[in-house]
């Protein structure tokens, strides 16, 4: 039986013929009677496999010495007279069923991570401590509201922090919402985590009545009670997860090109929060028997200042649904009480001044 | 394995110490690398299964299964190279480099409540503050981790049984990367060779095999000519490109009947539709480019590896390689586009084609004297490639 053999202490390699006793390998020369090295087989170990290695290199324990055997009938017969040796010639494994089941494992792995992704996040999310995500929230804010001015009218902050809590609490929301009005535009508000709501105020002198405010507001609290902004964190999270897991996290190409892959993803949850935040603000509205119509007319008067509709225009890039789609499903009649007393909507025009 | 190969600079007048003997003996041969590409795939897509079923923390042992593969697929003068590395070291590695990014988050954190008492300065605020105070560590700290794996990667790798390794302090090849990176980016690149040769300096001559170090002799005024034409050749090659598209682009529209000022109303006034295709045809025209110029790097980067390669040696042993710019093309274009096309699943087969090519151009003129060489004392790092896994891109 021929190896190559390295004596652990020098790069000299020696050509060798070995023999195996009961408890022992002896390493010669070829033709030399002179043993080189006896191994005892209890402390013969196989480095690596044959899976992996093409040839597992011998070692002694304790020792940096190696014994290679590259012929295979070789290292057959050393196995077959010791079997502790057998990762030294493993049963080579046919490629096409291995590559076959792991891919299907793949395919497996990936819808059920998605799954986790899509919809455990909508169990998992309202576990997460709220003293979190009130500090997250806390934090985004203040880095939003650094350079801004923020009104500080007391008399329409309490009215629209006071129709705020009353919606959601209509929804069986237990925590305290806080609304935040910022001076100024654009036309817009929206909400961060820790039932944190910001509205710019353009959006409040802009609106016709008092009825779009309290549209809007209830469509904020829809996302409050829905737990959207936290989710949403957690939806991009676990998707930029898996596209670095399935990248195997080695190319900045494929990360780049899994952001973009995310950010699409990211959109087209943006949108089923949206119209599910549309539908809970105007039940929201209709169940306290307040006016509902708010959200649709302010979505049409939105719709008269830009008709092109850049949500529609934009399609799968768009956070939000196309306008005209959120009329539809919003449209209600003009009945109900108003929102807002008329003290209460004057206090919130003047919340800047 | 006898062959004729490519002509050796230095091998008339080979430098050695006064003294040391020189072995005339230059037969050449080449690295084998008798790997499968099915199997390497084998083994790559049961990493990416056990990545989904462990969130990732499984890398490490993937990583380290992929190597094992390789290095011993791969032989130089007939003896195999072992990979003796763990994943556990990896996984050690990982989470200390998790550490040092967790212990500066604190810094920045009581830098966020005592010095900017938790006021954003305009719309910086700590999230600003914490992401760029990282990029801002993140860049010397890449170049850390490339030489501290290097190093990791070495001092678990074996010929002969013996022990490779790498000597030299990675803060201070850190240090010095950063500084030639800033200084050359400061001089519109113009000191690229500096950088080149001045980089590669310390990761050959720390090198060693045992006992056995590596020597370099190259020189940044060596390759400064072919540096000089290839920048020059560069501008000139984006110049034309972009006039050969601007005058293409100005044609297309004129018979397509669109004059310039509704060209130009395009962009006072622009959808968001109109911003989306823009940005495509930029990337699109930006990747037409590439592709178009890339050769004239390819043309570099072959050039300079071979001076590099040439100007190695080991002891008694020299090296050579002559990579034309069209292999280059091959190794950094289409690699590229190989992973990129494939969404990553073809990496393996970009390992397997590098491996090859490795085999095929890297020539080795004699052999070293085994007796010569002996196992070194030093066992290495006990863990590694954290700060690489964090700050870097790290291939296998």
């Amino acid at each position: 039986m021929a190896a190559r053999y390295y004596d652990g202490v020098t790069a000299d390699v020696q050509e060798v013929t070995l023999k195996i006793t009961s408890h022992e390998l002896l390493i010669h020369r070829p033709a030399e009677s002179d043993v080189l090295a006896r191994w005892p087989v209890a402390d013969m170990v196989v480095l690596g496999d044959s899976h992996h290695e093409a040839v597992p290199p011998l070692a002694l324990r304790g020792s940096d010495a190696r014994l290679v055997v590259e012929d295979p009938v070789w290292r057959s017969q050393l196995v077959s007279l010791v079997p502790a040796l057998k990762p030294l010639a493993l049963e080579p494994l046919k490629v096409a069923p291995r590559l076959g089941a792991y891919s299907l494992a793949i395919v497996a792995l990936v819808g059920l991570f998605w799954s986790a992704v899509e919809y455990g996040t909508e169990y998992a999310v309202p576990l997460l401590p709220y003293t979190l995500q009130a500090k997250l929230g806390e934090t985004v804010l203040d880095e939003l509201l650094a350079d801004k001015e923020t009104c500080q009218g007391r008399a329409g902050l309490a009215a629209i922090n006071r129709l705020a809590n009353d919606l959601a609490k209509e929804a069986g929301y237990k925590h305290e919402v806080t609304v935040h009005i910022v001076e100024g535009g654009p036309v817009n508000a929206f909400t961060l985590p820790g039932s944190i709501l910001v509205f710019y105020s353009d959006l409040i002198t802009q609106a016709k009545d008092s009825s779009q405010v309290a549209g809007v507001l209830a469509h904020e609290i829809g996302h409050v009670v829905h737990d959207h902004p936290i989710k949403g964190v957690a939806r991009a999270y676990g998707i930029d997860l898996l596209f670095k897991v399935l990248t195997g996290g080695y190319s900045d190409i494929l990360s780049t090109f899994g952001t973009g892959g995310g950010a699409l993803l990211a959109m087209r949850n943006g949108r089923a929060f949206e119209r599910e935040a549309d539908a809970t603000g105007v039940r929201l509205l209709e169940q306290r028997g307040l006016r509902a119509d708010g959200v649709s007319t302010f979505f049409e008067q939105m719709l008269q200042k830009e008709p092109s509709d850049a949500a529609s225009a934009a399609g799968i890039w768009s956070s939000h649904p196309p306008t005209r789609e959120r009329i539809e499903a919003t449209k209600r009649p003009a009945t109900g009480r108003p929102a807002f007393s008329a003290a209460e909507w004057q206090a919130l025009r003047n919340v800047c001044k | 394995m006898q062959a004729a190969g490519p002509t050796l600079a230095g091998t008339s007048s080979p430098t050695s110490a006064p003294g040391t003997p020189w072995s005339a003996d230059l037969t050449p041969s080449r690295p084998v690398y008798d790997g499968r590409l099915g199997e390497i795939y084998a083994i790559y897509l049961r990493h990416l299964a056990l990545m989904l079923v462990t969130l990732g923390w499984s890398r490490f042992w993937g990583r380290t299964r992929i190597r094992r593969y390789v290095w011993n697929h791969l032989s130089v003068l007939g003896d195999r190279f072992e990979y003796r590395g763990r994943g556990i070291e990896l996984m050690i590695g990982f989470v200390l480099a998790l550490l040092v990014v967790a212990a500066w988050s604190g810094l920045m954190y009581l830098v966020w409540l005592y010095v900017l008492h938790e006021k954003p300065f305009a719309s910086f605020g700590l999230f600003d503050l914490f992401s760029l105070s990282v990029v801002l560590i993140g860049f010397p700290l890449a170049y850390v981790g490339h030489y501290a794996g290097l190093r990791y990667k070495l001092s678990r790798t074996r010929w002969r049984g013996i022990r490779c390794g790498m000597a030299g302090s990675a803060w201070g090849y850190g240090a010095t990367a950063t500084f030639l990176h800033f200084a050359n980016a400061m001089t519109a690149y113009l000191l690229t060779p500096v950088v080149s040769v001045n980089l590669a300096r310390p990761r050959i001559v720390n090198t060693r095999v045992g006992t056995q170090g590596f020597a370099f002799a190259g020189r940044a005024g060596d390759i400064y000519g072919r540096y000089l034409g290839y920048y020059f050749l560069n501008i000139l090659a984006w110049v034309a490109a972009a006039v050969a598209t601007f005058m293409a682009v100005g044609g297309t529209l004129e018979t397509l009947g669109v004059s310039s000022d509704d060209f130009l109303k395009l962009f006072a006034h622009p959808s968001l539709h109109t911003v989306v295709v823009l940005l495509l045809v930029a990337f699109g025209a930006y990747l037409l480019f590439g592709l178009l110029i890339l050769p004239l790097r390819c043309w570099w980067q072959a050039y300079l590896l071979r001076y590099l390669v040439t100007h190695s040696r080991a002891g008694n042993v020299l090296f050579a390689t002559a990579i034309s710019t069209w292999q280059m093309w091959g190794f950094l274009v289409l690699n590229y586009l190989i992973v990129l096309l494939t969404l990553g699943i073809g990496w393996p087969w970009v390992m397997h084609r590098t491996m090859k090519l490795i085999a095929g151009q890297l020539w080795i003129y004699g052999a070293p004297q085994g007796s010569e060489i002996r196992q070194p004392a030093d066992r290495g790092p006990g863990y590694g490639e954290g700060l690489l896994d964090l700050f870097d891109v790290s291939g296998i």
